[in-house]
């Protein structure tokens, strides 16, 4: 049976000894080179041997633990989805979500490693696999046709002595199971297991390795009489010109998708914990450090909430929300009436708090409730093993949330309990000290320590752009004197907007259905794609190079500079 | 003591030496030899350190010295406090200068399709190539057991020897030569460990493993 590209047979690719943390191992499957890692969660990753980026071999990058950097450009990609969460070439910005390396299928069972070429089949135990506690002989590499191999293995069966094919190019010799691994038209390698660890452990291995050294030693003789077959041609996917040079775009939103409430918990005083996870048990979308969720509540309202995940932690995302906060019922709803098992539908993680990973010194100042986004920036740190600190304000220690998540980090946690206001801004500028190059501090809590804290590092000569925070609110005054038509294409109808009023307020007027929650241009709730026109961006939401793509908008508070807008609604 | 490396950036062999005095923390000067294009390790005034024309050559204030592998049990068992790194116990130094011949043969095979590929040298390719993958399954077989064994370097002391930084130069560039090292991979998780040396340092194509798991 010669080899196809598309052969949807899962083989074993490695011994799961193959597999220490923080190595990465080079396999190979059917002509297609694989970097295999296991994360420090356990979880075994076979990806594409090649950087989205420049196509370096990933098998020579570093396995940081939950994320997987490339040797070349440092680009790291997270554990389960492969999805891109920095670029150092662009410390500053949060990369697109679509950055996404290629993924295998793959499962580790019975001492070995599996995978295949495709999604195509289901994994399935070979026959007999169950009820034993395998154990993985030393894997020979062979330079002879998978075939060759398989026929070369069977004769390896005493006289007396029935051979039993088993599927997925494998053979039964006694109690051991000999796979075929087909890593190339002429190159294979045999994957032997036995039912149960052996008494004599070396001596059984050295019996096994000189016997398939033998077979491998014969069958390169033979190999080597008659022509090689062709390596086969694996055909790989371009990288498109978006992806190589990271735009940071937006994308409009509106899509969600549902999560079932894994867990709640009361996290501290006024601080409730929710676990959300995927129904099926598949892995969230990817996210980086400073990202939250629109979560869509059951009364219709929208909140947003940032993940206080680590690295590469995709099968839940969790979040705190504070009870206390129930302005316009949002969280109040969450916390009184959202019980555990219960659907809800979130979006896709954004990022308008994005973490450098470049700072010579990266400080992190949380209040309250704030310390959500930095949990998730210390927790990448700290596996990067990059210098941080984490000074955490809060009015009472039984107020502090994710207190046993902050013990186990390895970086300065220093909490700071029941401070004046005139105390929190002696420490906060005994913490920032001068301005030093390649400095960042991040900051979140209240408007008014937010406030405090940008004062504070502008008055010790921070610039502004190593002075990060996220907006929960728009404090500029919002110039609604304009007035221009917004056509929407999709709805087929043309809109005049007054001076005075809102394209959101027009379009509900109009009778249309457009999801919105801040309405000043803070929570990107209402993001519209923009076809033509141009904008004049009154937001927050935004960042400079989305405005500046003239290609979405917040209809809450911005409007156009020109007399007419062509919206994608 | 005033120390004095002939040197070519480029060479396996030179940055052994370079590796080991970062591990021990010995310093050094710096003598840059002109090994390609230049050819100054066949120069006269090359040649009167070393008649046979090799690189590196180390000078300890006026003792002068050649061959990597002698060099860095010189180095190990004057400057290497902690006696380690060339045990003197003959059954373990038999077996690091075992190591050291390996060494030599990898130089002999690995480097020389290095040359080949990279350096315009007349060597024949395929056999230094095939060569490589001779030494390569030896060692990945007799590391793979190491590991089983508890093993986790090259020699039996439970911490590593001057046979580990033999090795490895010729094993990590061994793709610059065209031999990869897809089929070892105990030998791949070897050079892991060597590259979480306390004191590890790089050199043109031979990239940090990360730390390890704490």
């Amino acid at each position: 049976m010669p080899l196809s590209l598309s052969d949807p047979t899962w083989y074993p690719i490695a011994s799961s000894e193959d597999l220490p943390f923080r190595h990465v191992y080079h396999g190979q499957l059917l002509g297609r080179e694989l970097a295999v890692w296991r994360a420090d969660d356990g979880n075994v990753n076979a990806w594409e041997n090649r950087c989205l980026h420049r196509g370096v071999r990933l098998s020579i990058g570093i396995n940081e633990g939950q994320e997987l950097k490339c040797q070349y450009h440092g680009w790291r990609y997270a554990n389960r989805s492969a999805g891109c969460t920095y670029i150092p070439a662009h410390p500053a910005d949060a990369p697109a979500r679509r950055i996404e390396n290629r993924k295998y299928p793959v499962r580790e069972a019975f001492g070995l490693v599996w995978s295949a070429a495709n999604d195509d089949q289901r994994f399935a135990p070979f026959p007999g696999a169950e009820g034993h506690d395998w154990f993985a002989l030393r894997p020979v590499p062979v330079n002879a046709t998978p075939e060759d191999v398989l026929a070369g293995l069977s004769r390896l069966a005493p006289d007396d002595q029935s051979v039993e094919f088993i599927p997925g190019r494998a053979v039964t010799l006694g109690s051991a199971r000999f796979f075929v691994q087909p890593v190339d038209a002429a190159r294979s390698v045999i994957r032997g297991i036995l039912p149960e660890k052996p008494a004599d452990e070396i001596a059984t291995l050295r019996y096994y390795n000189e016997q398939l050294t033998k077979l491998r030693d014969s069958l390169e003789r033979a190999a080597a009489k008659k022509p090689a077959p062709e390596p086969l041609q694996p055909v790989f996917e371009k990288v498109s010109v978006e992806l190589s040079t990271m735009p940071d775009i937006a994308v409009p939103r509106g899509n969600t998708f549902p999560v079932v409430v894994k867990r709640k918990w009361q996290s501290a005083d006024g601080v409730i914990g929710f676990e959300l996870a995927d129904r099926d048990g598949k892995h969230l979308p990817t996210f980086q450090p400073g990202a939250h969720i629109d979560v869509h509540l059951p009364n219709g309202l929208v909140r947003q909430y940032s993940l206080t995940n680590g690295p590469g932690d995709l099968m839940r995302y969790t979040i705190g929300v504070k009870a206390e906060s129930a302005s316009k019922g949002g969280s109040k709803v969450l916390v009184e009436t959202v019980r555990e098992g219960d659907v809800l539908a979130i979006s896709e993680p954004r990022n308008n708090f994005p973490l450098r990973r470049d700072a010579t010194r990266t400080v992190l100042i949380a209040a309250g409730i704030g310390i959500t986004p930095l949990l998730s920036m210390a927790r990448f740190l700290d596996k990067s093993s990059l210098n941080y600190e984490l000074h955490y304000f809060a009015r009472a220690s039984q107020t502090m949330a994710f207190s046993s998540e902050l013990d186990v980090l390895h970086g300065r946690v220093d909490r700071h309990i029941g401070f004046t206001r005139e105390a929190i801004k002696a420490k906060v500028a005994e913490v920032l000290g001068p301005y030093q190059f390649a400095n960042h501090v991040y900051i979140c809590g209240p408007g008014a320590m937010l406030e405090m804290v940008q004062a504070t590092a502008a008055a010790l000569g921070w610039p502004d752009d190593a002075v990060h925070f996220e907006y929960f609110q728009n404090d500029k005054v919002i110039d609604a004197s304009s007035a221009f038509d917004v056509e929407l294409a999709r709805s087929a109808l043309t809109l005049h907007v007054p001076a005075g009023r809102t394209i959101l307020q027009t379009m509900r007027e109009a009778g249309l259905t457009v999801p919105s929650s801040c309405e000043q241009g803070a929570c990107g709730t209402c993001l519209t794609g923009v076809i033509e026109g141009e904008v004049d961006h009154q937001d927050v939401y935004l960042n400079k190079t989305e405005k500046a793509s003239n290609t979405c908008m917040m209809t809450c508070v911005s409007r156009a500079k020109s007399g007419r807008l062509v919206l994608d609604i | 003591m005033t120390i004095t490396l002939y040197d070519f950036e480029l060479s396996g062999n030179c940055y052994k030496l370079r590796l080991l005095m970062n591990i021990l923390n010995v310093p050094y000067a710096i003598h840059p030899v002109d090994f390609f294009p230049g050819r100054e390790h066949k120069a006269d005034w090359f040649l009167r350190l070393n008649p046979f024309g090799q690189l590196p050559v180390l000078k300890d204030d006026d003792l002068v010295l050649s061959d990597s592998g002698a060099i860095l049990a010189y180095l190990a068992k004057k400057y290497d406090t902690s006696g380690q790194w060339f045990p003197d116990d003959p059954a373990v130094t038999a077996e690091i200068l075992r190591w050291h011949a390996v060494a030599d043969d990898i130089s002999a095979t690995s480097s020389a399709a290095r040359l080949a590929l990279g350096y315009s040298y007349p060597f024949d390719i395929e056999k230094s190539q095939k060569g490589a993958h001779r030494i390569f399954r030896i060692l990945d077989e007799h590391l793979w057991f190491g590991e089983k064994a508890g093993r986790d370097w090259l020699c039996a002391p439970a911490h590593p020897t001057t046979a580990d930084i033999a090795c490895f130069p010729y094993v990590m560039l061994s793709e610059e030569g065209g031999i990869s090292r897809q089929d070892y991979p105990a030998l791949r998780r070897w050079t892991d460990r060597v590259r979480r040396i306390p004191g590890f340092m790089v050199m043109s194509g031979i990239f940090p493993a990360g730390p390890a798991k704490t």
